[in-house]
């Protein structure tokens, strides 16, 4: 009853004008945010921060929230149409949207990226609603060797993203795992392979991998085809633009798996959208009656990673507003933004402050009908861009992909790191090597060499702790079911084989 | 909405009077008429954005006469990327440039990044920058480091920091002293969590394990939400944080403060020992924030921008934004600033060394 009362509340502050409005703002801001790449949601809420000092500060966190959950939106679109991820959480996307593009189905990829969105989108807000203080204690007791246990299961993955060969896929991971250790360790204030160059201090930044990997080698790859590859087919009419009901079925389950993974990692605050997308979809993989069609354009492996990008925004808010605990980039800077505006973070917050609260998680469902609406009919005219004749194409990712490296960094070493990257992609490819595992390996090593290490140190090195807590030991338990299944499938077909002969 | 109408009404006065802009006053009348005004005046700000100031603030030698570039070593959301955020805030609203001053993200390295690119920008007078204690410690600390304090010109130093020494409120130690007590019977058993080793959390650390002979593990997690998040989980004992971050959290009792790391009692906290009061004996840490500008600034430009941040620190905005966040005003003059920028680095390495850290220079 509280939360209805709380909830009518919060609609009768977000159904004004001028909030419906601002949530539109920021909703539309954030889309085209996402479709470009480098250029982020804290990057992007950092600037318009002066311009909310005029605003009240429910319209403003209405504004600033519809650019972090409108991003998301929007990140899909360059990885399923270009394949360069316009946000390191649609890094997945990549896999079988940009194939699903390939097949001719790209206006149905993005629509299938919307609707998930949506859905996932809008799980998350539900439970943001009526279960964010409980989590919020929940997630507390998540510590290093919970985080080292959740990176373990989300490196177990390698075995699903695999491609014809597990041995080629572990090398990859191993490459991404030596490139998350570059730049200067957190403990020792050691720089690691760092070659002398300052500019690596950081590490290289995950952006620049994923885009180099990804969308430069996969061009360079297909200019070498000299033969004039066919032009993408782009089906006609909005009815072929759109999914149909077969691949809309498919996604059932996807749409579930997506909302429930993103929005419990969400709530952790080592965790990160990126790793939420990435075990999405390795379980969409897992329990699918055709594994090996994945990677080839199958509607639920977008469906999988964009509805855990996005409920994962409903769960980082979680700690946030109950706790005031940051867990990503763009909360850190949103809660940075409730200081500016004169609100203390806490628990506290929610019950001084009610009406932002409640306008906040109404607007958030405002939002989410917005960004679709806004999204299904931008379709055709994105699907479009695929027409374009793959000498102009092929330009245009170039051009994009270096422009939104050079933003995020404004650094030319970073260019140079990309054409270097991209010449691995492409070496990669023509070597058959997979690339999702170095992604993975760059995304999870860094985190999981930090939480292996603090664990120890809060043990004094005893490694008993990794198993000892029952949260962290039923996580590996789970990683090694994940292991352990393609054997027994393996075993499985061999002994029919055998029966067979 | 908050209303700041005399800011309002200034921003429309200069779009009237600026040439050739008379769409955009036609403009501004339509939305006028469409919108109501407290909905649209932020927006207008932003079509107003190009017609910002109009009156200079010092008259002499040097005017500014394009945007600055206020460089920043953190990326959105920093430390100093929201003091630098703030400051440019305060000097649109009080008009003290004729130009407007611009926010330039160069993260990277902890400050040596920014510090490399302040040293490229040689002779620059419209390039400033923000330091921060790294820009100190960073250079002593990394191999790859070029440029230190030394090469760039320091124009004034603007806030110190306290800080404070929290544990759970519902944790047995009610003083310090219980803390480090109880650390000397269990050496090794007791956790803290903090940032980099370079930090200030592992310097005092350091310091006050030196001078106790206690000894107490420091668990570094890269984000203050993971910090704050191993202490109220239970996970370790012992954090040391921004008062700005412990905020609320004493108010509804989830936290509570053993001390202050600071010289002397700050007024926020008039009840709370400084560590010298718990009777801990070591040299204080402080966190310092303060504006540099790239090498060899011509002395005009120099008294430039030293006049106009002593005239900003006079400002009630500045005041109230120091009183809200927790800073304690630092100022130090050019001459001053220059002469502790010179003796500094000798005493953080002294600091770094006692706390186990290799020091490359």
């Amino acid at each position: 009853m509280e939360i209805f009362s709380g909830l009518l509340q919060g609609f009768s502050v977000a159904l004004t004008p001028a909030n419906i409005l601002w949530c539109f703002v920021g909703c539309f801001l954030g889309t085209i945010v996402g479709i470009l790449p480098g250029l982020g949601p804290p990057a992007t809420i950092a600037m318009l921060l002066p311009l909310t000092f005029l605003m009240n500060p429910t319209s403003a966190v209405i504004m600033l929230a519809g650019i972090y959950y409108g991003a998301k939106y929007g990140g899909s679109t360059t990885s399923i149409l270009l394949n360069v991820p316009g946000e390191s959480a649609s890094v997945v996307t990549c896999l079988d949207g940009y194939q699903m593009a390939r097949n001719g189905r790209g206006g149905a990829a993005l629509g299938i990226a919307a609707i998930s969105s949506f859905v996932a989108g809008t799980f998350g807000v539900v439970m943001l609603m009526l279960v964010a203080p409980p989590l919020a204690k929940f997630a507390l007791r998540f510590s290093s060797p919970e985080y080292f246990a959740l990176m373990c299961m989300g490196l177990a993955m390698v075995v699903l993203l695999a491609g014809k060969s597990i041995v080629k896929a572990f090398l990859a991971m191993l490459v991404g795992l030596w490139m998350a250790s570059m730049g200067t360790d957190l403990f020792s204030a050691q720089s690691r392979f760092t070659f002398g160059q300052f500019e690596l201090l950081d590490g290289i930044a995950f952006v620049i991998v994923a885009i180099g990997v990804f969308a430069l080698g996969e061009v360079m790859g297909n200019m070498e085809t000299r033969e004039g590859v066919p032009m993408l087919p782009v089906p006609k009419g909005l009815r072929n633009l759109l999914p149909n009901m077969q691949e809309l079925k498919a996604c059932r389950f996807a749409f579930v798996n997506g909302s429930v993974v993103g929005f419990f990692i969400g709530i952790l605050p080592g965790a990160g959208s990126t790793i939420a997308s990435f075990i999405s979809y390795g379980i969409e993989k897992a329990v699918s009656k055709h594994p090996e069609r994945f990677g080839t354009g199958v509607p639920e492996g977008v469906a999988a990673p964009e509805g855990a990008n996005n409920a994962e925004t409903g769960g980082a808010l979680v700690p946030m507003l109950t706790l005031g605990i940051p867990g990503s980039g763009t909360t850190a800077i949103l809660l940075a933004a409730f200081v500016l505006w004169g609100l203390k973070p806490g628990p506290l917050m929610i019950q001084e402050n009610p009406e932002l609260f409640w306008g906040l998680v109404a607007s958030m469902y405002i939002g989410n009908v917005i960004l679709l609406i806004m999204n299904i009919p931008m379709i055709p005219l994105f699907a479009q861009i695929l027409k374009l004749p793959l000498y102009i194409l092929y330009p245009i990712i170039f051009g994009i992909s270096i422009v939104g490296v050079y933003s995020v960094s404004t650094s030319l070493f970073d260019v140079w790191l990309l054409t270097i990257l991209g010449l691995l992609g492409y070496a990669m490819r023509k070597l058959d090597y997979p690339q999702a595992p170095l992604i993975l390996g760059m995304v999870l090593g860094d985190a999981m060499e930090r939480a292996l290490r603090q664990s120890l140190m809060m043990s004094q090195g005893d490694m008993s702790i990794l198993v000892s807590r029952p949260l962290s030991a039923g996580i590996l338990v789970v990683t090694a079911v994940i292991l352990i299944v393609p054997l027994f499938k393996r075993m499985n077909a061999l002994r029919e084989k055998a029966i067979e002969s | 909405m908050k209303a700041d109408s005399g800011m309002y009404a200034g921003r429309i006065t200069t779009l009237r009077v600026t040439p050739n802009l008379p769409p955009r006053g036609c403009f501004v009348k339509w939305l006028k008429s469409r919108f109501p005004l407290d909905v649209m005046r932020p927006a207008l700000l932003l079509l107003a954005v190009a017609g910002l100031g109009n009156q200079p603030a010092i008259a002499q030698g040097f005017t500014p006469s394009r945007p600055i570039e206020f460089v920043v070593h953190t990326g959105p959301g920093g430390g100093n990327d929201l003091l630098a955020r703030a400051i440019a805030k305060i000097v649109e609203q009080e008009k003290l440039l004729p130009v407007r001053m611009q926010v330039a993200n160069k993260p990277g390295g902890g400050g040596i990044t920014a510090m490399a690119y302040m040293n490229e920008k040689k002779g620059e007078t419209h390039t400033v920058a923000l330091f921060a204690n790294t820009w100190f410690n960073g250079p002593l600390m990394s191999k790859e480091a070029r440029v230190t304090m030394n090469e760039l010109t320091p124009i004034v130093r603007l806030v110190t920091e306290p800080g404070v020494v929290a544990v759970k409120a519902d944790s047995p130690y009610k003083s310090l002293k219980d803390f480090i007590e109880d650390a000397k019977k269990r050496p090794g058993a007791l956790k803290q969590s903090g940032g980099s080793i370079g930090s200030r959390d592992n310097i005092v650390r350091s310091l006050l394990m030196k001078n106790t002979g206690a000894n107490w593990a420091f668990i570094s997690f890269p984000g203050g939400g993971e910090r704050l998040a191993a202490l109220l989980g239970g996970h370790v004992q012992v954090m040391f944080m921004d008062p700005q971050e412990a905020g609320d959290r004493l108010r509804d009792g989830t936290l509570r403060l053993l001390a202050q790391v600071t010289d002397k009692r700050i007024a926020a906290y008039p009840d709370l020992p400084t560590i010298k009061e718990s009777g801990y004996d070591i040299p204080n840490y402080v966190t310092l924030r303060g504006v540099v500008g790239p090498p060899e600034m011509p002395a005009d430009v120099l008294r430039y921008w030293e006049s106009f941040f002593a005239k900003l620190v006079k400002t009630e905005s500045w005041k109230k934004y120091l009183k809200e966040n927790f800073f304690e005003d630092g100022f130090m003059t050019t001459a001053e600033v220059q002469k502790f920028s010179k003796a500094y680095p000798a005493e953080v390495r002294e600091m770094l060394k006692a706390a186990g850290i290799t020091v490359y220079r």
